[in-house]
């Protein structure tokens, strides 16, 4: 079945479908104790957040307890944390492997990109809106997370993620490379603006029911008018 | 209740409506709880403080407390509203007094930050709630919530009206960007720690980059 080759060797980037499929997690047959051991405990983790992920996306990231979280993925309160410091971590992970998945998406599609920089832009963040659509309450918890203070340090709510920065970074920076932004254009303010406005069209889905087409197309224009301050001056 | 507000519901010689006594207790109670729960939302947040808290705080039985708020949520709902009309007046006032619209923009932005950092516990306790499923809709779309980004705007559309941004500017959608951007700082003003100052300087330059395409000339 292909969830071997996803769970147990390496997974296939951006190949959702396989990635989520699993909850048999055998460890693999006549290995050592200590692998056996080893193995088991991935498959409690994995087992956590896959039952946590389906629980947040179902019924909302505040109204699921760490007890549900066990309950589902079939182990013990106490053996989840041991894993995870708390909920917010277990949010963390679930949405630091579901960028994994995201990464893999952009890195096949980014050497594609063709046009200006604002249109590469856009078909960035259209990626990105297609993908967290699939799961919208589960972005808009892991938004919600960057205005949580409780969270410990080693959570990453939105925002904080340097990779996720660095894929936008790198298209302005190129764009610079082309003439087509201002070199003294600071490129953090843009992204900052970017992932800013970004981030707040998904009230349109949260609150106005729109999909990933009509969220593309209101970030589009804003996109538009954010390169006209952008662009060198003539 | 009739024979009391009969008795008491003003002078009806002149025909001007006195509150009942009754009406004015009311109200006085409902000032004191509201009180009571800013100063614990405030110190405790909002999930440290309970209602048996704040009616211990507001000097009166938990039951007078829920005579006038159906729940906590419904406490803490009115003071986040009542302290967003104050800062949408505050905020409007600021900009007023801005030369040009870059400087207006960051007066009301500055005006927000300042206010919220004053009152870090509530502050964070609004954020969190404001992301609550059902909590966080009613305040997003309310109208106080409404008036905020609309107050932000407006400072476009006064800007184009003056002459200073072109008729092209494409108001509501810059707006919309620049109050995106203006919120989207409050996780580096009450959670991280950072300065008015640092606050106001990225502000400026995220203001200045989104309306720099609307500039005339």
């Amino acid at each position: 079945m292909e969830f071997e080759t996803s769970v147990l060797g390496a997974p296939k980037l951006g190949d959702v479908i396989t990635f989520r499929s699993g909850g048999l997690f055998e460890p693999p047959p006549g290995g050592k104790l200590v692998s056996v051991r080893k193995s088991q405990k991935e498959a409690t983790r994995q087992r956590v957040l896959d039952a946590a992920r389906d629980l947040f996306e179902a019924q909302g990231y505040e109204e699921t307890t760490v007890r549900e979280i066990a309950r589902k993925a079939e182990v013990a309160v106490g053996s989840v944390f041991t894993t995870f410091a708390s909920k917010g971590d277990i949010l963390s992970q679930v949405m630091a492997d579901r960028l994994e998945e995201l990464y893999g998406e952009l890195d096949r599609v980014i050497p594609h990109l063709r046009g200006g920089v604002a249109d590469r832009l856009r078909s960035l963040f259209a990626i990105h809106f297609a993908f967290e659509t699939r799961r919208t309450k589960l972005f808009l918890a892991h938004i919600a997370a960057a205005y949580d203070w409780t969270l410990s340090p080693s959570t990453r709510p939105y925002g904080r993620n340097q990779r996720l920065r660095q894929v936008v970074r790198d298209c302005l920076a190129e764009g610079v490379a082309r003439g087509e932004v201002s070199a003294d254009q600071d490129l953090d303010v843009v992204v900052d603006a970017l992932m800013a406005i970004y981030a707040w069209t998904y009230r349109l889905a949260a609150w106005e029911g729109a999909d990933a087409a009509e969220m593309s197309a209101v970030f589009d224009r804003q996109v538009g008018l954010l390169a006209q301050g952008f662009q060198p001056r003539v | 209740m009739k024979h009391v507000s009969g008795a008491l519901s003003g002078d009806p010689e002149s025909g001007v409506k006195i509150p009942t006594r009754r009406a004015l207790a009311k109200q006085q109670t409902r000032a004191k709880v509201l009180a009571a729960a800013r100063r614990l939302f405030s110190e405790c947040g909002y999930e440290g403080a309970t209602i048996r808290d704040i009616a211990t705080e507001a000097g009166m039985s938990t039951g007078a407390v829920f005579a006038n708020f159906t729940d906590k949520s419904d406490l803490f709902r009115e003071i986040m509203f009542s302290d967003m009309a104050t800062l949408a007046e505050t905020m409007r006032e600021a900009a007023s007094r801005g030369r040009g619209v870059e400087d207006a923009l960051l007066r009301a932005f500055s005006v927000g930050y300042a206010f919220y950092k004053s009152q870090l516990p509530l502050a964070r306790a609004a954020f969190s709630v404001s992301w609550l499923p059902e909590e966080g809709v009613e305040l997003r779309f309310s109208d106080t919530a409404q008036a905020l980004r609309d107050l932000i705007t407006e400072q476009v559309q006064l800007a184009v009206e003056r002459g200073e941004l072109s008729q092209e500017a494409e108001v509501k959608l810059r707006g919309d960007m620049l109050f995106d951007c203006y919120l989207a700082n409050y996780p580096e003003a009450i959670f991280l720690g950072w300065s008015l100052e640092a606050l106001q300087a990225k502000a400026r330059d995220q203001i200045r980059v989104i309306l720099a395409g609307a500039r005339r000339g």
